[in-house]
């Protein structure tokens, strides 16, 4: 992440280009006037103009009005900035709330995974926010910087390849939160199978690496039911005996996206100090071809007690929610979000630009799709029909996994199967399989993980639980 | 069709007896009570015993009852449940119901003293709408096989309330079984000329009927329309079907309702020909069309208070060897040109020439189309709701109201500029496919382009229907196979809110 220093005034010694948010044409200042017209600044939102002689870019920000229009903003001059290690962005004259924004959306854009490269790729590292009153200021980008955090775990983990992030390895991250005072508990095998959970020990059967739920709790300050969240957090899927075809399956590494976001919602809870008690339960597993791995045709007992015929091995990722709800009931939560990179089908769906949403709740659904317009992570709501629990009738169990044959509305299956194991309170499910990876650079993200979720969890919590 | 009466009640001498009882009823009353002293206490005794309470979808049937009297009576009596609360949905899904339970008698008596005469109607118009069949072309089919049923006589004090409530639903179950007709059609009979002959024997029903053919559709420019057509022998038609139900008698016509349908009588796929699985399906690609026929008809047939126009674009997607290619670039009506990526996508290019015509000709109030248009959308919502675009919001939650009420599901999706970008060219205006990620929704974007708002808002709606006009299973009210779905969700539309 960048690295934000809050500062009056610019360095002495600086060479860092500075970006000017301007609103219109009108705002440029008179020196510049020649310059932007040439260069057909308008100050649409999106727009940038670098004037490199003078060391100053113009960042068009139009009518910027919410949160999320500053972020994009700060985005937009965290691509346009080019190769400079250091930049600066003037939020002098701006609300101590529209200056931290522009900061979180730089760190958004700005955010490289440079691990596995020799050489570090190059761009901004640094940024220094130009605000009239740096103790103004300081609270609101404490804040805005614990959303941005969180989301940036999330793209880090989803990031990391399958054979570096095993589940163990995953677990581990996971634990190494405690130091931001969330507790966490990983159950191992022997616990899990003591908890009778058939769903995720048969998905985790087939690798060398076990399966794992980990529970990560923040207390809280508030005597309050916590907000659950539960995760997807399949390490690698290569859809196991119903194997995926080759093409494209690197990027199943990244099916443990769902997981990587409530992770990183808690961190932005634990690093705002959240008043609001959570919990994240995540459960995560490689679904492998191996000796051991489980078979279309099995009959597997989940953790509550119901029997599911497998019918397709690759739609696994319902069965791992599958026990992670059942095991999230005993917290008697006051709501509970699951977020799984679930089905092809959501993206034939809604495709790359929407998550679909699903629940039992009107209340928490619109909860969830107003978080998610806040943040730039929009929603859309899917519908759960009878008939497609009916077609998870199973001639052998109480109900199968899954359909078979062309042009299945999976997504909605998938929603109808999990709607079984989730408990009385108030549930959403967001398959996020279509918004967890950028295809292309967007203002708040370069192309790769998105971080989908994380911010929209924290925000979820910070307008709706909370008071 | 099965003819439907309304009778005073009196206990039959044959055929069946229908006793519809709601659950929680007390008593037996009326023909019921009759019927169970004439047959001394024996329908109440096989109630009992089949613990029949008049849940929704319960049955009882008494074969055979002998009468006290010796005198001859009804030679079945079907009890039937019609749940706690007796609305005219519930009547209509027990009506559907009752079908096969009665089906092998040649007439059946409702004893409906109690019902309200809406309730009434509705359980005479789920049986109708359920004896649908397409047999026309059994020729070997055994006479015991066939369904019996010739009349439903509903046995009520208030048949004249009864018949007030029937005669509109008499015309919208004719719809549906023109529309049912059409969809069930094979291809090699139903052909875009055949079909524009069919329409044209609607005009007794005082529709004015257009037919356009090639001449007429290149001279209006519809490069998109005819372009499909070409790998076909079969020549291509538009139709224009007009009820001016509202205007008649009076000089200034207000502006119409207005429905577009899909008609690809059969859909190869073109060029991008399909995958030989399955593709005997693809004769229902024309039920958009099939289903703004029958919808015209039924307005018509009820006599609508409402200025309503009907606009199919009736075409066959055939690889012959004047086809399109992918790579063509077409000028639609509307002057904006389409590269023509996959030839399958077809039913797009034939809707942007009809709807912008439709909007050209008749600046209607607004514009529904119907199509048969993606797979993605069963992909998306299976076969329990239909996609809903659409750029009004007061006309899309109308939509979604209608159908409701009436049993034909909608579900909104989206529209925006994200997925607009999808159909992108590199060559044209816009290309006809914006690939698999949100298919049904590019393909929207696609018609939306073809909407005009540059001189105002022209509130239009989309509904995808390739997951509900055809369905695999029996389903309350409808047989398997074509459902005419939209056909009644429209004509409540127009009901609710554009007439007098």
């Amino acid at each position: 992440m960048l690295t934000v220093k809050l500062r009056r005034a610019p360095r002495e010694d600086a060479r860092a280009p500075l970006a000017l948010p301007l609103p219109d044409a009108a705002a440029v200042p008179s020196a510049l006037r020649a310059a932007a017209e040439a260069a057909g600044f308008t100050g649409a939102a999106g727009q940038a103009v670098m004037l490199p002689e003078r060391g100053l870019m113009l960042l068009g920000t139009g009518a910027a009005r919410r949160s999320l229009d500053w972020e994009e903003a700060g985005g937009t001059a965290a691509a346009a900035i080019g190769e400079a290690r250091r930049f600066a962005i003037d939020a002098r004259g701006l609300a101590p709330g529209a200056a931290a924004s522009l900061a979180a959306g730089a760190c958004l854009r700005a955010w490289r995974f440079s691990r596995y490269r020799s050489e570090p790729a190059p761009g901004p590292r640094r940024l220094d926010l130009l605000v009239d009153d740096p103790e103004a200021v300081a609270p609101h980008w404490s804040r805005a910087a614990a959303g941005v955090r969180g989301c940036l775990l999330a793209r880090d983990l989803a990031m990391e390849p399958a054979n570096t992030l095993t589940t163990r390895a995953f677990a581990a991250r996971l634990e190494a939160l405690a130091e931001h005072g969330i507790a966490v508990d990983v159950l191992g095998r022997k616990r899990l199978a003591r908890e009778g959970l058939g769903g995720l020990l048969a998905v985790g059967g087939g690798s060398e690496t076990p399966p794992r739920l980990a529970v990560l709790r923040w207390r809280g300050s508030v005597a309050a039911a916590p907000v659950v969240f539960v995760g997807k957090g399949i390490c690698f899927d290569t859809g196991g005996i119903s194997i995926k075809g080759a093409a494209g399956m690197e990027a199943m590494k990244a099916d443990m996206a769902g997981a990587a976001a409530c992770a990183g919602a808690m961190l932005a809870l634990a690093l705002r100090r959240s008043p609001a008690p959570a919990i994240a339960v995540l459960a995560l597993a490689e679904n492998a071809v191996g000796e051991r791995s489980y078979r279309p045709g099995d009959v597997l007992r989940m953790g509550s007690g119901r029997t599911v015929e497998v019918v397709d091995t690759d739609a696994e990722g319902r069965l791992v929610l599958a026990d992670a709800l059942h095991y999230a009931r005993q917290f008697r939560p006051q709501a509970v979000l699951d977020l799984a990179t679930l089905t092809g089908s959501i993206v034939t769906a809604l495709g790359s630009h929407r998550a679909g949403l699903f629940g039992t709740d009107a209340g928490l659904l619109a909860q969830a799709a107003a978080a998610g317009e806040a943040v730039g992570e929009p929603l859309w709501p899917m519908p759960i029909g009878e008939r497609h629990r009916e077609d998870l009738n199973s001639a052998i169990a109480d109900l199968k996994q899954c359909t078979t044959g062309r042009l299945q509305p999976d997504a909605c299956h998938a929603a109808a199967f999990l709607r079984e194991f989730a408990g009385p309170a108030p549930w959403a499910h967001l398959d996020i399989a279509g918004v967890d990876d950028r295809a292309e650079a967007a203002p708040l993200g370069p192309p790769g993980p998105s971080g989908f979720g994380a911010r929209l969890l924290d925000a979820l919590v910070s307008m709706y639980f909370e008071h | 069709m099965i003819d439907i009466a309304f009778v005073k009640p009196a206990l039959p001498r044959h055929g069946a007896l229908v006793l519809p009882i709601g659950e929680g009823a007390e008593a037996l009353a009326g023909l019921a009570q009759a019927i169970d002293a004439a047959t001394g206490g024996a329908v109440q005794r096989a109630l009992t015993a089949a613990g029949f309470k008049g849940r929704k979808g319960q049955s009882c049937t008494v074969w055979g009852p002998a009468l006290t009297d010796g005198a001859s009576g009804p030679s079945r009596i079907v009890a039937i449940g019609l749940g706690k609360e007796i609305t005219p949905e519930a009547a209509e899904a027990a009506g559907g119901a009752l079908y096969a339970l009665v089906q092998a008698e040649r007439e059946a008596v409702v004893a409906a003293e109690a019902l309200p005469a809406p309730v009434a109607a509705a359980l005479a118009m789920g049986l109708l709408l359920r004896s649908y069949r397409f047999d026309r072309y059994r020729t070997t089919e055994k006479e015991e096989d066939k369904p019996k049923l010739e009349r439903l006589s509903v046995a009520t004090d208030a048949a004249t309330a009864a018949k007030t409530a029937w005669a509109p639903l008499r015309a919208i179950a004719d719809g549906v079984f023109i529309t049912r007709d059409l969809v069930s059609e094979p291809p090699n009979v139903l052909n875009p000329p055949e079909m524009a002959e069919r329409c044209r024997a609607l005009e007794s029903l005082g529709l004015t009927v257009e037919i356009m053919g090639p001449k007429e559709m290149k001279k209006l420019g519809m490069g998109a329309l005819l372009g499909v057509a070409m790998g076909s022998a079969q020549e291509p038609r538009m139709v224009v079907l007009q009820w001016n139900g509202a205007s008649r008698g009076k000089k200034a016509g207000q502006k119409p309702v207005a429905f577009i349908g899909k008609g690809v009588t059969f859909d190869t796929g073109g060029i991008s020909i399909k995958p030989a699985a399955g593709m005997e399906d693809m004769k229902w690609d024309m039920a958009g069309a099939g289903t703004v026929i029958g919808l015209m008809a039924a307005l018509a047939g009820r006599k609508a208070k409402v200025d309503a126009v009907g606009l199919v674009g009736l075409v066959e997607n055939m690889p012959g060897s004047a086809a399109q290619r992918p790579g063509d670039v077409v000028t639609t009506a509307s002057g904006q040109t389409v590269e023509v990526i996959n030839t399958d996508a077809e039913g797009r290019l034939v809707l942007a020439d009809v709807i912008h015509y439709c909007q050209t000709r008749f600046a209607p109030r607004f514009m529904v189309d119907l199509a048969t248009l993606t797979g993605a959308i069963i992909v998306a919502l299976g076969h329990e709701h239909a996609g809903l675009f659409s750029n009004d919001d007061e006309l899309a939650g109308r939509i979604m109201a209608a159908g409701k009420a009436v049993g034909e599901a909608c579900w909104r999706m989206p529209l925006g500029e994200a997925y607009d970008k999808q159909i992108k060219s590199e060559i044209a205006d816009m290309k006809n496919v914006g690939g698999r990620p949100g298919g049904s929704i590019s393909a929207a974007q696609f018609i939306q382009r073809f909407v005009d708002t540059k001189a105002g808002p022209m509130p239009w709606a989309h509904l995808d229907i390739a997951g509900t006009a055809w369905s695999s299973k029996d389903l309350p009210t409808s047989p398997k196979g074509a459902t005419a779905f939209g056909l009644r969700l429209l004509d409540r539309l127009v009901a609710e809110h554009y007439e007098g």
